[in-house]
């Protein structure tokens, strides 16, 4: 813990260096990434927006990570389940309640089958999952960009003379997630309750299921877990695809939200995917961990977008993030020479 | 003066203590049996030697000289030498190869081999420099350990249970070479060993550890079997097979009836060739053979890791669907296998969830008060000591986690007990302890297969040995008409 602390320190002391190099003070950029995420209603407002799809990315990290398979594409399993929530949304024609949870589940259900595609690619050719997970998000990009570029598929519909952009229609009012409460400036989405009940959900599957145990028993020991009965092929793609599952809600939670401009784009993932698996990773795949690292991962989101304002680049927020990663990662690392049998 | 002295030598790990000063002397020419039971610091001991690992204290002398090994590359500097008992080969690469791995300079193939080919021919360990490692035995791969490790001329050879993998043949023929590298060049052996009767054997004197404590040391010729089984153990074991002694009363059948509980029919399997076996309840039959001939392969089968491609087995005369996951154990088949880290248990997660987790219930969620109550019983019916059953399973001692893995398996009331190898790593207690609750479990109408490397284990414990070379039964004693010197030659006859 200490030495997390000791790496986390020095993670920050460089980037403060790196503030200081390119022109900026890392005092006033301290202060940007403050107002742009927690300094009042509004900027809360935001985090708690980006901290929902993160948060369920993490949650379905979580359980394939405790399987043992290492399902690196939610990024591309995040935009199939904005696809389908869109194609759902405005192809559908339900009362308000009833069309939410139809986009909803359409877009879970759409990323966990195309995750649980790479089990079976793995289970008929044996291809490696963290490959064909990864590769898929460039399917996944292809697919939803032939969908918004194609009339007759998602894309806008054309209004007189206007030019036709590569994106869908802006989905229907009833569609949306609304808020919680009435609280002036604060938006409680709706999404965060549901990514908030997805990560409790995954912690009681994985710890007081069957079910759960097999997966960790699978993740922990695969030749142990084969011995006493797991039925190895099944357990794996599963877990598969409840990840793909809870990345294709979050795509779908996305697109619903405010947070988005409520029409699918090309890209409308917003690299939220790559951001949920390293927020199971700090969280050392702990589903009920990764809501406070979710919710530090949005403020570098919603702050980060402040930061330009300082003058200091915005893709410093990105190196950040990736140093602190590196911080809560190195820890763990083994040092020195390796062990000799 | 000594080759090798040790002084005062002592290592603590935390609150156990692995060594405590040790005293150790090795003169030139002599064999010296290092004798204790697994735990008693033979090990650790020569760790330190090799630097693998520091000492808390003492001193070593090399011709009484101070040294300190920080690596085994400066061990073998200082002309210390060593055989691990696991092999530690590059399979794929030939002879010359492995034995010029670590050097430093040009490769010169030719003169490798002619290295290789004078080094054999005069310490009689004939061995093809051009073959590639993998397609050697046991017995051969151990001749290229020995000839890589004579090479570097080691003033100190020490040898780390080094017939475990071998034939009694391979054994008495390694020894032999031993006495000629002691005898003719004047070098020092230190045999590490818990057999008692390859101790008697093959060593001049002999030191006996336990506990991390010198208790004993004599002259071989001075000492007997009976002495030395009682120092090592620190009280009389009545259990001859606990302390590697072949029993000297016959073993009383137990008395077999009825169907065979297990028929294997025709198994074969990468690595097994028809493979024809039956136990029945109330008799344990041994599975006798060095090691690699076929245990390894029969036991992934027998665990539900391999489908064999052809060949049935029954259980209870009901033939068992192996494609399907826990078949066997849904069956009546419960197994200990040999490498239990490998596919017994999980050691990451904790004992309570290693002693059920073949038995989880059928329901979604996890009856968690049943599973902790059922851990408890199992774990005091069968003696398991750990601080807590949430304590990781890697926290417990091997005689522990092999206590844990047997309290599982018997706890679905399994016809069939099938265990590989189940004393290894084991102290003589609870290998006596194993040995009693076979012993049990059979007289109870259970049917036993114990697959095993030791005779005297099989001898001591089956009423039928069933001898396997070469992926094959080769062979079919009764135990009370079995003689090592038979069984030595069913092993050698398959093994080539």
């Amino acid at each position: 813990m200490t030495r997390t602390a000791a790496w986390s320190a020095l993670a920050l002391l460089m980037s403060a260096m790196l503030i200081v190099a390119t022109g900026g003070s890392p005092g006033e950029a301290m202060q940007a990434l403050v107002r742009g995420s927690v300094a009042d209603a509004t900027a809360v407002s935001v985090t708690l927006l980006y901290a929902a799809p993160l948060l369920l990315i993490a949650a379905g990290a979580c359980v394939s990570a405790s399987a043992g398979v290492f399902n690196i594409g939610q990024e591309g399993q995040v935009l199939i389940g904005a696809l389908a929530g869109a194609a759902a949304g405005l192809r559908l024609a339900l009362p308000g309640p009833a069309l939410i949870a139809v986009v909803l589940l359409a877009g879970a259900l759409a990323a966990g089958l195309w995750a649980w595609l790479s089990a079976l690619m793995h289970r008929l050719r044996g291809v490696d999952i963290v490959v064909s997970t990864l590769l898929m998000t460039f399917v996944a990009q292809q697919v939803v960009a032939l969908a918004v570029n194609t009339p007759w598929l998602l894309q806008e519909s054309r209004l007189g003379r206007a030019t036709v952009l590569p994106q869908t229609n802006k989905l229907p009012p009833g569609a949306l997630l609304g808020s919680l409460g009435g609280y002036p400036g604060l938006q409680l989405n709706t999404g965060l309750l549901i990514a908030v009940a997805a990560a409790v959900s995954v912690a009681v599957l994985l710890t007081r299921t069957r079910w759960g145990f097999r997966v960790t028993m699978l993740g922990l020991n695969p030749t142990a877990a084969a011995h006493s009965g797991v039925r190895v092929t099944v357990v794996t793609g599963s877990a598969l695809a409840i990840s793909g599952a809870l990345a294709g809600l979050a795509g779908a939670v996305l697109l619903t939200s405010p947070l988005s401009t409520n029409r699918l784009q090309p890209g409308g993932s917003l690299g939220l995917g790559w951001d949920g698996l390293l927020v199971a990773l700090i969280a050392r795949n702990r589903p009920l961990l990764a809501i406070p690292v979710a919710l530090l991962f949005a403020v570098l989101r919603s702050g980060g977008s402040f930061l330009a304002a300082t003058g200091v680049p915005y893709y410093l927020a990105d190196i950040v993030k990736a140093l602190l990663v590196l911080a809560f990662v190195a820890p763990r690392a083994r040092w020195g020479r390796p062990a000799v049998a | 003066m000594s080759a090798l002295t040790l002084r005062g030598i002592t290592k603590r790990y935390g609150a156990v203590v692995a060594c405590e000063a040790v005293d150790l002397d090795v003169e030139r020419g002599e064999i010296h049996g290092l004798l204790g039971e697994n735990g008693a610091g033979k090990s650790t001991l020569m760790r330190i030697l090799l630097g693998l690992e520091t000492r808390d204290a003492g001193t070593i002398l090399r011709d009484g000289r101070p040294v300190t090994a920080g690596s085994p590359r400066e061990a073998v500097a200082l002309g210390i030498g060593m055989v691990h008992q696991h092999f530690s080969l590059v399979e794929p690469l030939t002879v010359w190869e492995n034995v010029i791995l670590g050097d430093t300079g040009r490769i010169r193939r030719s003169r490798a081999c002619a290295e290789i080919h004078e080094m054999s021919q005069r310490y009689g360990l004939p061995v093809d420099p051009l073959a590639v490692v993998a397609s050697l035995s046991a017995g051969e791969r151990q001749r290229v350990e020995l000839i890589k490790c004579l090479r570097r001329d080691p003033a100190v050879l020490i040898l780390d249970e080094p017939t475990s993998v071998l034939t009694r043949a391979e054994s008495a023929e390694l020894f032999a070479v031993l006495r000629r590298v002691v005898r003719s060049e004047g070098r020092a052996v230190v045999l590490i060993s818990h057999k008692l009767t390859e101790i008697t054997a093959a060593t001049d004197r002999v030191t006996v550890l336990r506990r991390g404590r010198v208790v004993f040391r004599s002259a071989t010729a001075a000492t007997d079997v009976a002495e030395l089984a009682r120092q090592m153990v620190g009280r009389e074991v009545a259990d001859a097979a606990a302390i590697g002694l072949i029993p000297a009363a016959p073993h009383a059948p137990e008395k077999a009836q009825g169907d065979p509980a297990l028929r294997i029919r025709g198994l074969t399997a990468p690595g097994l060739t028809g493979i024809d076996l039956e136990v029945r309840p109330g008799e344990i039959a041994g599975l006798y053979g060095a090691e690699g001939n076929g245990q390894a392969q029969l036991g992934d089968v027998l665990c539900g890791l391999v489908t064999p491609d052809a060949g049935t087995i029954e259980v209870g005369g009901i033939p068992v669907d192996l494609r399907r996951p826990g078949a066997l154990h849904a069956a009546g088949l419960g197994i200990v296998p040999e490498d239990r880290h490998r596919a017994a248990v999980v050691p990451a997660m904790s004992v309570a969830a290693n002693l059920t987790m073949k038995d989880l219930g059928t329901r979604v969620w996890l009856d968690r008060r049943r599973l902790r109550r059922r851990a408890r019983e199992l774990a005091a019916e069968f003696g398991v000591v750990a601080a807590s059953l949430d304590a990781p399973l890697s926290s417990l001692s091997g005689g522990n986690q092999q206590r844990v893995v047997l309290a599982r398996e018997l706890s679905g009331d399994p016809r069939v007990l099938v265990l590989a190898q189940p004393t290894q790593g084991l102290d003589v207690g609870a290998a006596e302890d194993l040995h009693e609750r076979l012993r049990r479990c059979a007289h109870d109408g259970m049917a036993v297969l114990l697959i095993s490397t030791e005779i005297e284990e099989v001898l001591g414990l089956a009423d039928r040995v069933l001898v396997i070379a070469s992926g094959r039964v080769a062979g079919e004693l009764r135990a009370a008409e079995a003689t090592p010197e038979q069984l030595g030659m069913l092993v050698g006859g398959g093994a080539g």
